[in-house]
């Protein structure tokens, strides 16, 4: 499972059919693959995720930030991912779509990807796609998540600088929010700020971002009001992203960051073939929980056999 | 039930048509039955279809088509295929085809052709039978 070696055809140019059927090999590979083929990986392209939840905008605005990036000089890579119906397996990825402007842009590569049996927001070996884009020459990876609610940020250990896109209608969900994805994200984002109640919402998370600068670090997060259709705040947008991989680049422990996707990545495995135990063995939760753990504990361990 | 899991499927609407009914209940239907689904959007070109196709690496193109400019697009959007590489990606076609005109398509290497007289599960069991190998029992 190494990255392929002939990352670009030999003029220099990207070989996207190449690219396009490894992130699909990748994509497809089982635990027990993966587990041979585990990668480190920090040190490659820059990576932005965009979180928040379902509907915010975060699909319209990586297609105006693609645009500005890719202006400004950046070969730039997204991936998108959408919800697997858990009853059917299908999956529409509709994230592409709505990149509208920057989707026919030879320049960019995008990647729709289905969360298939993730629950936390990405998707299955999401770890390993990006960590088989890192053998393609991007500068930056921008990475969508799932339409996310309170408690899903494992996409914070797998990216440098994490943008959370509110809408005003999420005001409830900064107080629901507060101790979980909230709390995660260098930059914030209230899309749709041509509705009403922008002003509000981007005052509370306010708050939330100066509490955080006292407790934790030397960055405050922005709180960004943002119309897709406004230039400006598009820019905005993009300046901060920048001035935050800056920082990140400049005070982030490599090792440190390293650790932290290595133990998402073992972490993700672990829960994807522990979720397999269970659907193969749906009568093992039939007596006592103690029962049930020692039984998938003793699976597990067949399994490494 | 999720015959077509695990597939990746692009779903094409090339030329000026604006017709887009069809091609959203087949991304819908071809979703139910396990597929992954990326819908292009109304008015792409053959080009831009091959791209996203190269991109995201499908198992397969459905064109739909009720302008009566199938014999064309098809045969554009094959074109474009293979200048990138991509002639394996297998091509259906969906839409107003008359019947005359059926021949022709298949000729072009379309390999398999669908129109509103077919059932919705005849045609999502037809697009299965090709994509997924039989498994020997
Ligand atoms: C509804 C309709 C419209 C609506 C479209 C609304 C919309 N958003 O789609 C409106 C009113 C906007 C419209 C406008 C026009 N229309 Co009109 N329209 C129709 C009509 C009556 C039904 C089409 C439809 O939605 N059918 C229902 C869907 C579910 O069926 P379907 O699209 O065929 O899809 C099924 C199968 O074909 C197949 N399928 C389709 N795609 C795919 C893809 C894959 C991969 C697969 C596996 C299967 C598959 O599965 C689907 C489900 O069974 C047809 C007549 C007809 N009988 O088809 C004319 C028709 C398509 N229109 C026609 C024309 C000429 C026009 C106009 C140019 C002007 C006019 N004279 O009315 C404009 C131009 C629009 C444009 N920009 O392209 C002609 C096309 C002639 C041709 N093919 O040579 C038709 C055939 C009418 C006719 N007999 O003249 N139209
Ligand atoms: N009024 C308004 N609508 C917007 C704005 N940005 C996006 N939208 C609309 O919001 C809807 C959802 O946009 P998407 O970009 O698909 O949102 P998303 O967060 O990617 O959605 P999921 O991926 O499904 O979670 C679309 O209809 C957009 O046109 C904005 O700034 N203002
Ligand atoms: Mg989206």
């Amino acid at each position: 499972m190494a990255v392929a070696a002939a990352a670009s055809k030999a003029d220099g140019q990207l070989d996207r059919r190449a690219l396009g059927r490894a992130l699909s090999r990748i994509a497809n590979t089982s635990v027990e693959e993966a587990l041979d083929g585990m990668r480190e990986t920090a040190g490659g392209a820059s990576r932005i995720g965009i979180t928040g939840p379902p509907g915010a905008g975060k699909s319209t605005l990586i297609g105006r930030l693609a645009r500005q990036r890719l202006d400004s000089g950046a070969a730039v890579a997204v991936v998108a991912i959408d919800p697997t119906s858990p009853h059917t397996h299908g999956a529409i990825l509709g994230d592409r779509i709505r990149m509208d402007g920057v989707a026919d842009d030879p320049r960019l590569f995008i990647r729709s990807l289905a969360s298939r049996g993730a629950n936390d927001g990405l998707a299955d070996n999401i770890a390993d796609v990006l960590a088989t884009l890192d053998g393609y020459p991007f500068d930056e990876v921008i990475l969508e998540t799932v339409g996310v609610g309170q408690a899903e940020y494992a996409v914070r250990a797998l990216v440098d600088t994490l943008v959370l896109v509110l809408i005003p209608e999420s005001g409830d969900q900064v107080q629901a929010m507060k101790a979980g994805t909230l709390e995660m994200a260098d930059i914030y984002v209230v899309n749709k700020a041509d509705l009403p109640g922008a002003e509000r919402i981007a005052s509370e998370i306010r708050a939330v971002a100066r509490l955080r600068r006292r407790l934790t670090s030397d960055w405050e997060p922005p709180v960004i009001m943002t119309a897709a259709d406004r230039p400006d705040d598009i820019a905005a947008l993009h300046d901060a992203i920048s001035r935050h991989l800056a920082f990140a680049r400049a005070s982030r422990n490599i090792d440190e960051v390293r650790r932290l996707r290595r133990e998402y990545h073992v972490k993700s495995l672990l829960m994807r073939t522990v979720t397999d135990i269970l659907a193969e063995n749906p009568r093992a939760v039939d007596c006592s929980p103690r029962e049930a753990f020692e039984l998938v504990v003793a699976r597990l361990r067949e399994r490494r056999r | 039930m999720s015959t077509l899991k695990g597939k990746r499927i692009l779903i094409a609407k090339p030329g000026l048509d604006g017709h887009d009914i069809g091609a959203k209940i087949i991304a819908l239907a071809l979703r139910d039955a396990g597929a992954e689904v990326i819908y292009t959007g109304l008015r792409k070109t053959p080009g831009f279809i091959a791209r996203v196709a190269v991109d995201e690496d499908v198992d397969a193109v459905g064109l739909s088509l009720l302008s009566g400019s199938h014999k064309e697009l098809v045969a554009e959007t094959m074109q474009e295929l293979r200048s990138l590489d991509a002639s394996d990606i297998p091509v259906f076609v969906g839409g107003t085809i008359p019947a005359e005109d059926r021949a022709a398509l298949t000729e072009a290497g379309v390999i398999g052709i669908f129109t509103a007289e077919m059932r919705l599960d005849d045609v999502v069991a037809e697009v299965a039978r090709v994509l997924v190998p039989v498994r020997a029992a």
